[in-house]
């Protein structure tokens, strides 16, 4: 903007040069002709006019002396005059640009996440056509499709030009001697083609290559897998590398920085569709219209709306719903923006960021109000100067854009200061491992969008603080100022530092009390019942399907590991589950109760579940209030049995025991289970979710899947880790290890979005804190010099110290009294907001309130403290001679 | 600034060339040859005063220029005499009237 401006003035600037030009021209050519007509030659003529004219460039310079580009040189002064003026007070430019910073930077990077989350387009061809498909089933909002209803939609839809579906795929890579555990894709033959992307080495997938099942060993690697993995090799082309204990060719590399269309997900292999079973252990589900597990996204045909295209999807989604009615009715397929699996993820990234940008966003307003609030005060003492210079015949407006200029250059130094400092923030931010088996991706850029906003926002920053003050200091009673009659002048101002104070008061109260609550949430969150005790275990995962075991294969090398582990000095249980607590990838399945009516997929009601081992319980400690553990003889060849938890055995049968009740997950054609015990309640998919209806089912009597080891060590489990991981690599030297981690560990990604929020909250509520102190200060010191006469005149009258003390201090703690009522206020309509971090915490707690609260009256009881002391050494003498 | 500061020679400047202009719109040119012609070559107009007193005078919104053909066809840049202008130029030449009638006076006196 600023640099479309310049450009503007400078063409203007050469317009007005060329005009002149050939004006004065026009004056010679005038002067030579007139000449020639007295008789002269030609040249003698020109000479002629040029002498009598002067020197062309005089005139030119005496030209643009009046003219308008003097504007210009004159913001230049202002600004030589502006950085005089900073320069000439180190201390307050070094706060004021350090506060900016703080502000603007954390501003900068909380947008930076906005702007990968919802502004960048994805890096494809033409990505506003590209659109992702979501289901809605009775309300439940959930991305993924199962492989026949693609095929079904993709036929028989008219405004897609083309229909791609995707899945994760977790793969075991060994190459080179080399054995890795990472994530990749199985895609649709047309997944390239339509996105738009075009190889960087070799070929990419297509439609040739997803014809046969199982007949397409092939695989195309991410630019970032090629230059981390197989060192930026050519010949990588045609290489065969083992993947899930298969043979693939690597076909092609895809271009620099195109990592498919989730935008936190980075996958580093791509798969034919076809060769999902071979990947996924023979687990062949291409068929299983009750399997929902693949992404669909598209690219609407030119023209098409996505109005057209919605009602088109409605049409062919209720054909579908009729033919197939045991898995479709009740659906709906929304469009939705890709980018956040499907648009799912949108609603909670947006509000995390919602909430973190609102909280930024505060922080740099309080330091607007700080710095406003210092320059109220500078502005008062150069009133005497702003005086002079109006009575010289300055405009109000050039002092105006002077100060202007002041302050929009402290923002843009605290603006240059602060992308600093996101950008080391987001560096942070993309160098973050989760604890968590996911192909994350956390890369956060600062790129011309986010510089942009830092800019802009910069010069808004300086507008925003600096014009009240400065059309304060301009607003002068000339004869007054020049009389040098402070005392009197700017009583008159003082409501605007004192509103100023209150509202600083007010919104470091807010930002305490947010912080303070999400501590008391974290405190809360070590006491929130978790059915299980994280203290002192570890879990390690892995997946033996992966290295190409069979079930019995399986099955005998996770009993011979539990054995070998349980062996080991320091161990008191062992077990094994498939998914270990608290993690957000438990999935639920229809229950079908034994002897109750039949009911659509879609309305049966719904519990997650969980395959564990003999040991499970015990090793996580979790209580069995009812019935037996499993056994090692609950085997594929015994009657299958579940443990059910609380909350699933109240809401079935209410008032009866469910041992030997029995039911059927997933399916009304599934096998029937048999309760054999109950277990305590707990938190499965989060830490604050209600309590909910769960299910052990035996690992001994399910087929083969990906497993989490559970150790319980009598002490610290640290040391365990080690050894553990030792006998995972002597059951199989080619095994690799997704995760080794403590159970606090695994906690602590539960706790991370608390975590975040508590430290953002309250460290920018400290800074926050320390800023309204300052401006308490500031502006109470102030009130005390002003007042130096009157104290004086109350001294010699007979005042005594404590009386002063009480004047002062009074007068502050009556500001900061009215900006902590209001911030109290503020907080009970605000934190609502915040229900969903609060585990076990009240968002009203008053506690809290009342904490906060008694904390900012002392620290503005201190700030006051020091002017007041300063007020009683009043000498009356001094004062009534100062003036 | 220019308004308050304007000494005798930089005042008559501006009452030549406004009075000028109220004939009819006129180049730079034109108007240091009809000040000669009209002054019979007693009044010669430096173009280093000239052109910086036309933006002067434009800035005031006394005058307004415009591009146009001169009479041997060449692009000009025309100066035309503004409402504003032609109110000024009566203030001044009232002006000017009072102060000349008193030097005259002066003159007479001694």
């Amino acid at each position: 903007m600023k640099l479309l401006r310049r450009l503007f003035a400078l063409f203007r600037r050469n317009q007005q040069e060329r005009q002149l030009d050939a004006e004065l021209q026009f004056h010679l050519q005038q002067a030579t002709e007139e000449n020639i007509r007295r008789g002269m030659n030609e040249a003698e003529a020109r000479r002629a006019a040029q002498l009598s004219f002067g020197g062309v460039e005089q005139v030119k310079e005496a030209y643009r002396d009046v003219s308008r580009l003097r504007w210009i040189e004159e913001v230049g002064q202002d600004l030589r005059f502006g950085l005089r003026m900073l320069r000439k007070r180190p201390g307050f430019t070094l706060i004021a640009i350090l506060t900016l910073s703080l502000g603007i930077g954390a501003n900068t990077a909380i947008f930076s996440l906005l702007n990968v989350a919802l502004l960048r387009p994805l890096p494809i061809a033409q990505p506003e056509q590209f659109i992702a498909l979501s289901n809605s089933v009775t309300g439940r909002l959930f991305p993924t499709f199962s492989y026949p209803n693609y095929k079904d939609m993709q036929a028989r839809t008219e405004v897609f030009s083309g229909l791609l579906a995707y899945r994760f795929a977790p793969l075991s890579l060994s190459h080179d001697g080399l054995n890795e555990r990472l994530w990749g894709y199985s895609v649709t033959g047309n997944y390239f083609d339509v996105l738009g992307i075009k190889p960087a080495l070799g070929r990419l997938i297509s439609l040739d290559d997803d014809r046969t099942r199982g007949a397409h060993p092939v695989t195309v690697i991410s630019h970032q897998c090629w230059q981390q993995r197989f060192g930026s090799d050519p010949s990588v082309i045609g290489k065969e590398v083992i993947v899930n204990g298969r043979n693939f060719t690597i076909i092609g590399v895809a271009p620099l920085g195109f990592v498919g269309t989730e935008i936190i997900a980075a996958p580093e292999m791509w798969f034919p569709m076809m060769m999902q079973a071979q990947l996924e252990m023979g687990d062949d589900w291409l068929d299983k219209r009750g399997v929902e597990n693949i992404f669909v996204q598209g690219r609407l045909k030119p023209g098409v709306s996505l109005v057209q295209a919605q009602a088109a999807l409605d049409a062919v989604v209720a054909q579908l719903a009729r033919e197939f009615p045991n898995n479709n009715e009740g659906r709906r397929v929304l469009l939705t923006p890709p980018g956040l699996m499907n648009g799912t993820m949108r609603a909670p990234v947006l509000g995390f960021a919602g909430v973190l940008m609102v909280v930024v966003g505060l922080v740099l307003l309080l330091a607007c109000a700080n710095l406003a609030n210092l320059l109220l005060a500078r502005a008062t003492e150069r009133r005497r100067e702003m005086a002079v210079r109006l009575a010289l015949g300055a405009k109000r407006f050039q002092l105006v854009r002077q100060l202007l200029v002041e302050s929009v250059l402290l923002a843009l130094a605290g603006g240059a200061l602060g992308c600093l400092l996101a950008w080391w923030l987001t560096g942070l931010a993309a160098t973050y491992k989760p604890p968590m088996d996911v192909p994350a991706n956390f890369a956060l850029h600062l790129d011309r969008r986010v510089l942009l906003f830092a800019f802009v926002l910069s010069i808004v920053t300086g507008v925003v603080f600096g014009l009240l003050p400065a059309l304060q200091a301009t607003k002068t009673n000339l004869v007054a100022a020049l009389k040098d009659e402070a005392s009197f002048g700017t009583y008159r101002n003082s409501w605007l530092k004192n509103s100023l104070i209150v509202f600083q008061v007010a919104l470091s109260l807010v930002l305490l009390i947010g912080g303070g609550l999400m501590v008391r949430a974290l405190q809360q969150a070590e006491t929130i019942p978790l059915g299980f005790d994280p203290q002192n275990a570890i879990a390690v995962s892995f997946d033996l399907r992966l290295q190409g075991y069979d079930a019995a294969q399986g099955r005998e090398a996770e009993k011979r590991l539990l054995e070998r582990v349980r062996a080991l000095p320091g161990v008191k249980a062992a077990g094994l589950a498939d998914m270990v607590p608290v993690d957000l990838h438990f999935s639920s399945s229809s229950v079908f109760i034994e002897g109750q009516s039949l009911e659509r997929t879609a309305n049966t009601p719904r519990a997650m579940s969980n395959r564990v081992t003999p040991g499970y319980f015990s090793a996580m400690q979790t209580r069995l209030v009812q019935g037996r553990e499993f056994t090692e003889q609950d085997n594929d060849q015994a009657p299958p049995v579940v443990i059910v938890n609380e909350t699933f055995a109240r809401r079935f049968w209410p008032n009866e025991s469910p041992l030997h009740k029995r039911f059927r997950l997933g399916n009304a054609n599934a096998p029937l289970l048999e309760i054999v015990g109950v277990a305590q309640d707990g938190k499965y998919a989060g830490l604050n979710e209600d309590p909910k209806s769960f299910v052990y089912r035996s690992l001994w009597q399910s087929r083969l899947s990906s497993s989490s080891l559970i150790v319980r060590a009598e002490t610290e489990p640290q040391t365990l880790i080690a050894a553990v991981r030792r006998e995972l690599q002597q059951l199989d030297p080619h095994l690799p290890i997704a995760s080794t981690k403590t159970m606090t560990e695994q906690l602590s990604f539960a706790l991370l979005p608390a975590r975040l929020a508590a430290s953002a909250l309250g460290s920018f509520g400290l800074l926050a804190l320390a800023l309204a102190a300052i401006g308490l200060y500031g502006v109470m010191a102030y009130s005390v010099a002003q007042r130096t006469r009157e104290l004086g005149i109350r001294i010699a009258l007979g005042a005594q110290a404590s009386d002063i003390h009480k004047l002062v201090v009074g007068q502050g703690l009556k500001l900061a009294s009215i900006g902590i009522a209001l911030g109290l206020l503020i907080s009970l309509a605000v934190m609502r907001l915040m229900k969903n971090f609060l585990f076990g915490v009240s968002a009203t707690d008053p506690l809290t309130f009342v904490a906060i609260g008694v904390v900012l009256l002392l620290v503005a009881l201190l700030a006051c403290y020091l002017p007041a002391r300063r007020a009683t050494k009043v000498d009356p003498l001094i004062a009534l001679r100062t003036e | 600034m220019s308004k308050q500061r304007s000494d005798l020679l930089q005042g008559t400047l501006d009452l030549l060339i406004l009075k000028t202009l109220a004939l009819e719109p006129m180049h730079g040119w034109g108007i240091t040859q009809r000040i000669q012609q009209i002054s019979e070559g007693a009044l010669q107009v430096n173009q280093g005063s000239l052109y910086p007193a036309l933006v002067r005078l434009e800035q005031q919104g006394w005058i307004a220029s415009e591009w146009g053909t001169s009479e041997n066809n060449r692009q000009a840049k025309y100066y035309a005499l503004t409402k504003t202008g032609r109110k000024q130029l009566k203030e001044e030449s009232d002006n000017w009237k009072r102060v000349s009638t008193a030097i005259e006076q002066i003159l007479q006196a001694s």
